[in-house]
């Protein structure tokens, strides 16, 4: 029963970790329009988390500029299992504008696996929550993949 | 019998499962309430039971520069005191324990579960810990001075009426007076007191504005930093009792009585003026207020709660 | 029976003597008498407790059998009761610890034979003076204890400040002798005798003006030897360059010894304690010592010197306690004693033990010991909440007792004082904690060990004494401290066995009351219950462990993966850790007018010190000219 509980926790409570790996601002702005009174992403149980130790799912925005790399593959090894790593954006997933710039280093699955990717520049709220949605699956899937 | 009686009230109620129960509830209720008066919908009344059972079942980290022991005991600590506390506080004419409960305890009680929070934060060996611990250490300084003034002064009220003089520091005294004299919020003296005692119980249970400690945008969530799992479910477990047994507490300071006589009416009850408490002195100023710096702490509660609580300290002993 | 007492401090005495003899060369000879000396004594004094603390009957010794005659003392004589013995007790434990301690401790000094000397001088004098029934004696002992302090002290004069501190120290003791010897004479130029048990029936309302005045000098004398506040400073300094067995020996019985003649004094000597304005100078004081100590504590950088200002701070509660003068207030003093030995003989233990692995004390070098040091930091920890006043460890009794004892005398402001100073105790203790045993490590104490056996044998018998005096309350009043509270306040016996029977009654002028020793524990904790409850508490964290929350050994934490590193905003992991002076910010920004004052009142100047202890004592003096009827 403990297990099911469990089980069914995972999906009504993710909580976020926000990473920034040089983005313009423009997704974080959109990130925090998520948990807004309009569009309240805390009613489905989503809460930003200050430690990847407490993350379930890890939102990455920007491409991965050469200053972030390692930091990113720091912080995302330090969240514990299981977790989630959803792309917000076209940055994390092409580098978007700044390909080819010679501090970019992305896109993002050079270094870490994407779970959900979330196209846009920036991607609407709405966008970001389905998107939310599809990683709590995941997340489920990921959990039952544990035990 | 008895040990099975003890074992009772460790466990069930009014100990473990009681107060993680309606622990988890109320701050639920005050996240709702929040939500409401933010003008969203808020997440549903057990969402804290889904976060509690979520880091069960999440991987426990304890990282290289911890020291594993007390990194990992430190919450459970914490959790025991808690539920020790919660026998020692009367629900009307219900008491666990009945001759002992006393105030010194509780005050001393009350503090283990901070310090658990500091000694495992500091175990962690993070530097954002290191800067928690501090800041919950001068949370601690700043409300234990009022709060001290707040119970003394019930203390001698109760004994005045009731002890010839001589001040009681037992909690079933107290709900006793009420029962004769009538719920303490009613007396004009100590209205200052039950004020004072509103503005601590936030910063006790750590929320906005006194969320020093666990500034989660300033300090990554202070001591709790380098938790994850089991003990992270655990300290989230403490914040939540913390908060049910400090409205209790307020309640059974200030709004009991002969109660109703029923013993599930009563804890009922106490369980609505607690949840009514958590609205008017946690939710409310959560809702309304932005944190505050650690210098601003320490100067408001040393300054407005303790001058509260001592106008009616004095006010006490001139006999009001 | 009749001759443990003298046998216990001619013992300390002679280990002296025949270290000097015997000892200077080889150093097991050294060790073997002083382990010889200081067991005898402990087994002397502890075989004392049947017939004193649990027969009450009162031990009196005339030293060559030089009797009174015609009811005139003229000899020297001991008398020990059970409030001497109490404080005894508590001398010959830190004693016998101390020793046991230094052996390996002191390994890397030289000359350990000295130290040794001056240690057993120091013990017996100590001893001497709780035994002594003669006010001479007294002075006598307390010089003796004084200068074998002082060279204690600089023991270690190859460290920095230690000769300053024993100069300092030097000083001050001096000055506290001489108010001591100056009170002696004038009393006996009084009443022509020096036996206390006389003196104090003689002075019985009898209160001239120069003995007034003598009584002035003793306290300030006394206070001074017991590190009270204003008389404070060479406390730090001596308890921070002695080495830390020492320091333990300073805190747990040279303190002690103060507090023991503050309490001779004012109870039998003088009677004082139906006076009013007594007792508010006793808790004026008393209040003052523990709020001064305990904020100079939370603003230092030297772990032994934070625990010296928190010996003086603890001082406080006991003097305040003892002002108190209810039968509760003197148990919860005499019960603070013994916690503090306790707690802080503890803590400076574990503070030897820091330094004997890493060679420092400071707090801003150290930090992340407790994986290397494991029993020492949970030492420290027993230690460190009992001298906060944590259940169930045993300050919380005492601390409780105190406020109790002051909150029923009608002094709210002093139980908040003592309330606060409680949590401010814990707050630097926590910065004990965090700098030296918790947080990173620096590199270079990679290779610290654990300190070896002999060195943790005493710190873990401490730490359970901590625990022990926490959850049985009951037995410790009623075998240690109601005897010795019932001692203090039954002058007529403490005289009559001195003097013979009937003498009290023949100058007094009335029988020899017994007084009532009794108080109302209020809500006095039930053990019984408590132990129910934390066994039943650790029974569920067992069924956690067992769950597998806490399966320990399946948390994997080596290897170079970043994921076991601390969270540090993404960046690889730096020595970065919060110590000593980082922490309380908030608190010291609040309070820096305060910290500055005290910052510049505790010069390091000793003719500052020294005016301070002057001018404190005419102030004792004008006020109890002025107050005392």
């Amino acid at each position: 029963m403990l297990k099911e509980l469990i089980a069914k926790s995972f999906e009504k409570s993710p909580w976020l970790f926000h990473l920034n790996t040089g983005s313009c601002n423009g997704c974080d702005i959109e990130i925090v329009s998520v948990i807004t009174p309009r569009y309240d992403a805390e009613r489905m149980g989503f809460k930003l988390t200050g430690t990847p130790r407490h993350a379930d799912i890890v939102l990455v925005t920007g491409p991965i500029t050469s200053q972030s790399k390692d930091r990113l593959i720091r912080t995302l090894a330090q969240v514990p299992d299981p977790k989630v790593v959803v792309a917000i954006g076209s940055c994390p997933r092409s580098t978007n504008v700044f390909n080819g710039s010679y501090s970019v280093e992305g896109p993002l699955d050079k270094y870490v696996p994407i779970d959900v990717s979330v196209a846009g520049c920036p991607p609407k709220p709405e966008a970001i929550i389905d998107g939310l949605a599809k990683a709590i699956e995941i997340l489920k899937e990921k959990r039952r993949a544990m035990k | 019998m008895v040990v099975l009686s003890y074992l009772f009230y460790v466990l069930v109620f009014p100990g473990l499962l009681f107060s993680t129960i309606v622990g988890l509830i109320l701050s639920g209720i005050d996240r709702k309430v929040v939500a409401r008066m933010q003008k969203r919908i808020g997440p549903p009344i057990i969402q804290p039971f889904y976060d509690f059972f979520k880091l069960l079942g999440k991987e426990t980290i304890v990282p290289r520069t911890a020291s594993r022991k007390t990194f990992l005991y430190a919450p459970v600590i914490g959790l025991l005191a808690l539920v020790t506390v919660a026998l020692f506080i009367p629900m009307f004419k219900f008491t666990a324990i009945s001759t002992v409960a006393d105030i010194i305890v509780i005050i001393y009680l009350l503090t283990i579960p901070a310090v658990a929070l500091i000694i495992g934060g500091a175990a962690s060996g993070s530097p954002y810990a290191g800067v928690g611990i501090s800041r919950e250490m001068v949370a601690i300084i700043s409300y234990e001075l009022p709060l001290v003034i707040v119970l003394l002064t019930i203390g001698k009220k109760v004994g005045m009426a009731l002890n010839n003089g001589a001040i009681t520091f037992s909690l079933s005294q107290i709900v006793n007076y009420q029962a004769q004299y009538g719920p303490m919020i009613t007396k004009w003296s100590l209205i200052p007191a039950a004020i004072a005692l509103l503005l601590i119980i936030p910063i006790k249970v750590g929320s906005v504005p006194f969320d020093i400690a666990e500034a989660e945008t300033e300090i990554c969530e202070g001591p709790l930093v380098e938790y994850s799992g089991v003990p992270l479910a655990i300290f989230k477990l403490n914040h939540a009792i913390k908060m049910f047994i400090m409205t209790s507490l307020f309640v059974t300071l200030f709004l009991s009585g002969k109660g109703t006589g029923i013993l599930i009416v009563d804890i009922l009850l106490q369980v609505i003026l607690s949840a009514i408490v958590v609205i008017v002195s946690i939710s409310t100023l959560k809702a309304i207020t932005a944190r505050l710096k650690v210098e601003q702490v320490l100067k408001f509660f040393w300054t407005y709660p303790t001058a509260l609580a001592l106008l009616s300290l004095i006010l006490v002993w001139m006999g009001f | 029976m009749q001759h443990y007492p003298i046998l216990s401090i001619v013992t300390l005495f002679l280990g002296a003597f025949l270290t000097v003899i015997f000892g200077s060369k080889n150093e097991t000879v050294r060790k073997f008498i002083a382990l010889v000396a200081s067991s005898i004594s402990l087994i002397l004094v502890l075989m004392l407790i049947k017939p004193v603390m649990i027969e009450n009957n009162v031990i009196q010794y005339w030293m060559g059998n030089w009797r009174p005659i015609h009811d005139w003392a003229i000899g020297i004589g001991l008398e020990v009761d059970s409030l001497g013995l109490f404080f005894g007790i508590i001398a010959v434990v830190t004693i016998f610890l101390s020793i046991v301690f230094s052996f390996r401790y002191t390994e890397k000094d030289s000359e350990t034979d000295k130290y040794y000397v001056l240690f057993l001088m120091l013990s017996g004098s100590v001893l001497g003076l709780v035994f002594t029934g003669d006010l001479f004696n007294m002075f006598v002992m307390i010089e003796i204890m004084t200068f074998a302090a002082v060279g204690l002290t600089a023991f270690r004069n190859y460290q920095e400040g230690a000769l300053e501190a024993a100069l300092k120290y030097l000083v001050l003791g001096s000055i506290g002798s001489s108010l001591v010897l100056a009170g002696t004479i004038t009393i006996y130029s009084q009443v022509h005798t020096l036996n206390m048990a006389q003196i104090s029936a003689l002075l019985f309302n009898n209160l001239t003006p120069s003995t007034l005045f003598a009584f002035a000098l003793l306290l300030a004398g006394y206070s001074l030897k017991a590190f009270v506040v204003p008389f404070h400073p060479a406390a730090p300094d001596a308890y921070m360059s002695a080495p830390s067995s020492i320091s333990m020996a300073f805190s747990g019985m040279v303190n002690k010894a103060g507090v023991y003649a503050i309490i001779r004094l004012v109870y039998v000597l003088y009677h004082a304690m139906s006076f009013k304005s007594i007792q508010l100078l006793l808790i004026i004081i008393g209040t003052i010592t523990m709020f001064v100590g305990v904020t100079m504590a939370l603003a230092q950088n030297d772990f032994k010197r934070l625990l010296a200002f928190h010996s003086i701070s603890q001082i406080g509660y006991v003097i305040t306690a003892v002002g108190v003068s209810t039968a509760l207030g003197l148990t919860a003093g005499l019960y603070h004693a013994l916690n503090h030995t306790l707690f802080k003989g503890l803590l400076f233990l574990t503070a030897g033990a820091v330094f004997y692995a890493t060679g420092t004390t400071d707090l801003n070098k150290l930090g992340g010991l407790a994986k290397k040091m494991p029993q020492t930091a949970a030492v420290f920890l027993i230690g460190a909440f009992s001298i906060s006043g944590l259940p169930p460890f045993n300050g919380f009794v005492s601390k409780w007792l105190v406020y109790q004892a002051t909150y029923q005398a009608n002094l709210a402001p002093v139980t908040i004082v003592a309330l606060l100073v409680s949590v401010m105790t814990l707050a630097s203790f926590i910065k004990v904690a965090q700098s030296i045993f918790f947080g990173q490590m620096p590199k270079e104490f990679e290779n610290v060990k654990e300190v070896p056996l002999s060195m943790r044998i005493p710190m873990w018998i401490m730490a359970i004494l901590c625990v022990l005096t926490g959850i049985f309350p009951n037995f410790v009043t009623k075998y240690l401290i109601s005897p010795a509270v019932s001692a203090a306040l039954n002058v007529g016996k403490y005289i009559d066995i001195m003097m013979g029977n009937g003498y009290a009654e023949k100058i007094l002028g009335k029988p020899v009351e017994i007084p009532a020793v009794d108080y109302v524990l209020a809500g006095y904790w039930n053990p019984v219950a408590w132990l129910v409850l934390f066994a039943l508490l650790l029974l569920a964290v067992t069924i956690v462990a067992v769950a597998g929350g806490f399966n320990t050994a399946s948390l994997p934490v080596d290897g170079d993966d970043s994921k076991y590193e601390v969270f540090f905003g993404g960046e690889a992991n730096e020595y970065s850790h919060v110590k000593g002076n980082d922490l309380f910010w908030g608190l010291k920004y609040d309070l820096r007018h305060y910290f500055g004052f005290m910052h510049d009142a505790h010069s390091g100047i000793i003719n500052d010190y020294a005016l301070w202890a002057i001018f404190t004592t005419t102030i004792f003096i004008v006020y109890i000219f002025l107050l005392v009827p």
